[in-house]
């Protein structure tokens, strides 16, 4: 697990956006908008976004290069979703769903399902506690090989 | 990581799946581990990803002490 990672001021920087912009609107920049945001190449950009999934700090889409993952936020629709003040969040997986209500320390109601027969569930978070629900979370990988399969975790 | 509306939805997601029992969470305790994680502001320019060490003892403080959770 690589948790001391070679990154550079401008990373810290695309870092920064990448995040600001997914809490905001609830998905993560493009290479493109970044760069220009930035004032940056895309080739500037992209080589950023690389580092920065080395150093476990973002995922990347494996065929595009954009934006997977920047934890709890999931780019793509999942079934874990998050409404947060009227905006809509999709998380990774269960706990980083409820990473999302923890980050942006807001109350939020999370649609979704049981991972066996698919019903729908729901949980709130209101004044920084989760409200009493039925249910179980499963962590089915090993600390250890959290990072070694991502995507499948 | 998945929810599952209880020990018997997931014991019969694991059987379907073909998959070894992991840990078992509270919806409670996933949540006191979210904000572990995700409580610091990570737009923040000192922001770090936590050391083993940290993770190591943030698992200890909360419990968990399998060795599901060893690090390393």
């Amino acid at each position: 697990m690589n948790i001391d990672p070679a990154t550079t001021t401008f990373d810290q920087e695309v870092r920064h956006y990448v995040y600001d912009q997914t809490m905001k609107v609830g998905t993560s920049p493009t290479v493109v908008e970044t760069a220009a945001a930035l004032s940056a190449t895309p080739a500037k950009v992209q080589a950023s976004f690389h580092r920065l999934a080395d150093a476990h700090m973002l995922v990347l889409q494996r065929d595009t290069g954009e934006v997977l993952m920047a934890n709890p936020f999931s780019a793509v629709p999942t079934p874990f979703l998050a409404q947060v003040d009227g905006q809509t969040y999709y998380g990774n997986c269960i706990w980083d769903v409820l990473g999302i209500p923890a980050m942006l320390r807001r109350d939020a109601f999370i649609q979704t399902s049981c991972g066996d027969c698919g019903t729908s569930m729901t949980l709130r978070i209101v004044n920084g506690s989760l409200e009493p629900a039925i249910g179980i979370a499963h962590f089915a990988i090993p600390a250890a090989q959290w990072w070694s399969d991502i995507v499948f975790n | 990581m998945l929810i599952f509306r209880s020990e018997e939805h997931l014991e019969k997601w694991l059987k379907d799946w073909h998959m070894p029992q992991g840990a078992i969470l509270s919806l409670e305790q996933c949540w006191q581990l979210a904000q572990a994680f995700y409580g610091p502001d990570r737009r923040a320019p000192d922001w770090r990803r936590k050391t083993l060490d940290e993770i190591e003892a943030l698992f200890a403080e909360m419990g968990f002490t399998s060795p599901f959770w060893r690090l390393r």
